[in-house]
């Protein structure tokens, strides 16, 4: 009789169970899809740039398994609250406490398995779905990544089942230990409220200080080396949890403060709730943001490591593209682009040598990466030593001068005359006459400047092409990379995307988690709020307006963790500037994948929010 | 002087949709509150009094009738309006006091002023005043947690005044206090109601809370069953509506 109850009482409050059920879905989705990449060793360790990735992914583990027992403990004590009234009730009328606890046992576990079921299917879908996604964009072969991976389907599926065990016989262990009488006025129960003046100064004086030495630790990692990570790791996560115990709780109660802002409106109430939120949700918001700064800053590494390929390719070549004896196919894919800077030189070769024009290169000398100073990026710079003698050489042959610096960069770099494109052929630069004597047949080189590189791949892909077969002909052999821009390109990339796949999918995977745990633990509190939403529409308060209370006061809660978040990352990612360039080039892309990401939750959460609390109008 | 506050006439509310099984929650009642009366309304448990104050209160439409509060039929009012018309024409007490508990009692009292557009500077001396007629000054900065039961009725009552409503409904208010704070409760509205001409309307169970209003509608069944005036002592009113009260059980049943 009981078990018939409980199954048409499930029934009538689908619509809470479903938030239940997507949360778990979600949580045990990411987690399966996380352990995919987690324990594919061999994926790991043949696509990382750096070594230490895999012991990233163990850590990473560990949080994130910790996290998921939080999730579970919050989404049970969600369901909790939603029967601890309708057990209470059995109970008065008969229910024996055993039997209770025994339901409560088998719903959780019940609610547990199915949620596990879908979300295995959940993970694969999503594992597939994202490393397609970001294999397509970053044209990433992947080989090794597997979305069904047994050991991750069996490591999801025990660390749950354990999980769900635990928190079922917690759960049943504290419905039973409550009276019943406790259990029918749960919802009648009132916050109590207790700030300590002093504890919350010291407190906020705690979390800047350790904030402090954190940021310092992150920017002065070269120095500091693994040391810092640790001291970054020991400060900044106890230093977020104090922003939030008492920084902001702190700052909140200033704003109440100002009368004028507190009683304008809905003003006054709102910043109450959020200031009593806030006190119960120090933990999750610390979390939160430690999740976000986490999982961004691995999006943004990842991604920094995209734009750095761009970067370092360009680092050696000022022109984009050079074009040996261009093809009519060479010749119409120039056509596509948008050219800044074009220059023909004409050259002579044959089985002794390749013999450039001097006046050519002279008249329209070219522009080429230049070092200045050691430890400094080269800069672009036209070239414009003299050029005197009769005969210049790259190498020093005989009988002729040295080409000055910037013009052996020219023709080494800049116009790929090297030994990837012809062979270890000796290269000169000839006045007109001594160009005159040498035998054979002129050819031209062309040299192209674009508006920007990143937008022409396909095109220099074509010219890439072309220009490998030409230099097949000179050296008689497979040519993998020619040396141009585009070859390097090709490189750079092949190296950094392993480690840039990872970051975007461990990235994505801790954001979705974050949100949803604070998706989670909002709306499980939001049944406590019900009644005062009631009282404040029959006091007369609009329903525009507690709409509108709805959305700023879960919009401030979802703002602070993301603001610390992101100022975390915005610090933290000083880390990785002795690897990568320039760290926050287009870090705006992160950052909006990011606030999509977040946006999203943070309007499934009003929504489902307003539709728990608002009264519902007659 | 003596214009009607509420104008209630032909007011039915019937629940349920045709052609299903309607319930008739009210059926035909008629009736005036003056402005500066002390109105309360009385019956047994399922005789209409929740539904009643809900239609009044804006909380709940009517299925046909007019209720005129102020001169304004709100039974035409749309949601808004409504909410507007509550915020500024009705305060309210509830049994359960309905206070928010994360805020101030400063704050929820307040709150019906910030909610009108009163400027901040105008919303302290008013907030202030009616605590002082309510004898709340002393707890202005706690939170309803901390205090008694009396004391957060006497909270509600100050907010449900702050705004000078055109009228004041209360639902069983003195129903969690004990028979001190209950008493000293309804003192404090008779004197509200005396000295400040405040028209209140209450719905009770507890004939000793009715006594001291100024006359009482009892109703049964959802009509008008009699209406009795207070024109003696408080001790012989109490005495007549536990006379009214007696006769509720008896007719059919004792035949």
């Amino acid at each position: 009789m009981l078990v018939k109850l409980t199954i048409s009482s499930m029934r009538k409050m689908f619509k809470d169970y479903l938030v239940l059920l997507f949360g778990l879905t979600i949580s045990i989705a990411i987690f399966y899809m996380f352990q995919t990449l987690a324990q594919n060793k061999a994926f790991i360790e043949s696509n990382a740039m750096i070594s230490s990735v895999v012991f990233i992914f163990h850590v990473g583990s560990v949080i994130l398994g910790f996290i998921t027992i939080f999730y579970i403990f919050y989404a049970t004590s969600f369901i909790q609250t939603l029967r601890q009234k309708e057990m209470a009730m059995y109970m008065t009328l008969g229910a024996k406490k055993g039997k209770i606890t025994q339901l409560m046992f088998f719903e959780t576990f019940f609610i547990g398995v199915i949620s596990l079921v879908v979300g295995i299917f959940l993970g694969i879908g999503l594992a597939v779905g994202i490393a397609e996604l970001f294999m397509w964009q970053l044209d990433f072969q992947g080989e090794g990544f597997k979305a069904i991976y047994p050991s991750s389907i069996l490591t999801t599926v025990i660390f749950y089942i354990v999980l769900f065990l635990l928190t079922s016989l917690v759960n049943a262990w504290q419905i039973g230990r409550k009276n019943v009488l406790d259990l029918l006025k749960a919802e009648q129960k009132q916050d109590i409220v207790k700030t300590n003046g002093i504890k919350t100064f010291i407190g906020a004086l705690l979390a800047i200080i350790l904030i402090g030495i954190g940021y310092y630790a992150m920017t002065e990692i070269e120095k500091l080396q693994q040391f810092g990570v640790i001291l970054a790791t020991v400060t900044i996560i106890p230093g977020t949890y104090f922003i939030f115990i008492s920084l902001l709780p702190y700052v909140v109660k200033k704003l109440k403060q100002n009368r004028r802002l507190n009683e304008t409106g809905i003003n006054s109430f709102t910043l109450g709730q959020l200031r009593f939120r806030m006190l119960h949700l120090t933990q999750v918001l610390g979390t939160v943001a430690m999740l976000i700064a986490l999982g961004l800053g691995a999006m943004t590494a990842g991604i920094s490591f995209y734009h750095n390929i761009e970067t370092q390719s360009s680092m050696y070549h000022a022109n984009d593209v050079v074009i040996h004896q261009p093809t009519e196919e060479d010749l119409q894919t120039l056509k596509e682009m948008t050219i800044t800077e074009q220059h023909a030189y004409s050259y002579k070769i044959n089985d002794n040598g390749i013999y450039y024009l001097k006046q050519d290169l002279v008249e329209n000398a070219p522009e080429v990466k230049a070092y200045d100073a050691e430890f400094e990026l080269p800069k672009t710079k036209r070239v414009n030593e003299p050029l005197p003698a009769a005969r210049y050489s790259l190498n020093g042959e005989e009988g002729t001068e040295e080409l000055p610096e910037n013009w052996w960069t020219a023709i080494s770099t800049e116009l790929n005359t090297s030994y990837n494109m012809f062979g270890s052929l000796p290269v000169y630069v000839l006045n007109a006459e001594e160009y005159q004597k040498v035998e054979a047949d002129e050819q031209s080189v062309i040299l192209v400047q674009v508006d920007d590189f990143m937008n022409y791949l396909s095109q220099f892909e074509t010219i890439n092409d072309n220009q490998t077969e030409l230099a097949e002909t000179y050296l008689r052999k497979p040519v993998e990379n020619n040396g141009g821009k585009y070859g390097n390109y090709l490189a750079f990339k092949s190296i950094a995307s392993g480690t840039i796949f990872m970051g975007l999918f461990l990235g994505v995977a801790f954001l979705m988690m974050m949100a949803s745990v604070l998706m989670f633990k909002l709306l499980s509190s939001a049944g406590a709020d019900v009644h005062r939403y009631h009282m404040l529409r029959k006091i007369g308060v609009r329903r525009s307006l507690l709409k509108r209370s709805i959305y700023r006061e879960l919009f401030l809660l979802f703002l602070f963790p993301a603001l610390v978040g992101l100022v975390h990352v915005i610090v933290g990612m000083q880390m990785f500037s002795f690897i990568i360039i320039e760290p926050y080039t287009k870090i705006w892309i992160p950052i909006s994948i990011f606030f999509v990401i977040y946006g999203i939750y943070y309007l499934i959460t009003v929504h489902l929010y307003k539709r728990i609390v608002l009264p519902k109008e007659v | 002087m003596n214009q009607p506050v509420l104008h209630v006439s032909h007011l039915d509310k019937v629940y349920g949709k045709k052609n299903e099984n309607q319930y008739h929650a009210l059926k035909d009642v008629n009736f005036d509150i003056q402005s500066g009366e002390f109105v309360g309304i009385m019956g047994p448990s399922g005789a209409g009094k929740t539904t009643l104050l809900n239609v009044i209160s804006t909380l709940d439409q009517s299925t046909s009738g007019t209720i005129e509060i102020a001169g304004t039929n709100i039974t035409a009012m749309k949601q808004n309006q409504l909410a507007d018309f509550r915020s500024e024409q009705l305060g309210f007490i509830f049994q359960d006091f309905n206070l928010l508990e994360n805020l101030t009692v400063y704050e929820n009292i307040a709150l019906p002023l910030s909610l009108k557009g009163v400027p901040s500077k105008d919303i302290k001396p008013n907030v202030l005043k009616v605590a002082s007629k309510l004898g709340i000054q002393e707890i202005i900065d706690k939170y309803p947690v901390t205090i008694s039961g009396g004391q957060k009725q006497r909270v509600a009552a100050a907010r449900a005044l702050v705004h000078e409503p055109a009228m004041v409904l209360a639902d069983e208010p003195t129903g969690a206090l004990d028979s001190k704070n209950a008493k000293s409760l309804m003192e404090t509205l008779v004197h509200l109601n005396e000295n400040h001409h405040t028209s209140i309307m209450l719905v009770t169970h507890d004939p000793l809370s009715a006594s001291y209003c100024q006359r009482i509608l009892f109703i049964q069944d959802g009509q008008l069953y009699k209406e009795i005036h207070r024109d003696t002592t408080r001790n012989s009113f109490h005495q007549e509506i536990l006379d009214v009260l007696a006769e509720f059980a008896t007719p059919n049943e004792l035949d």
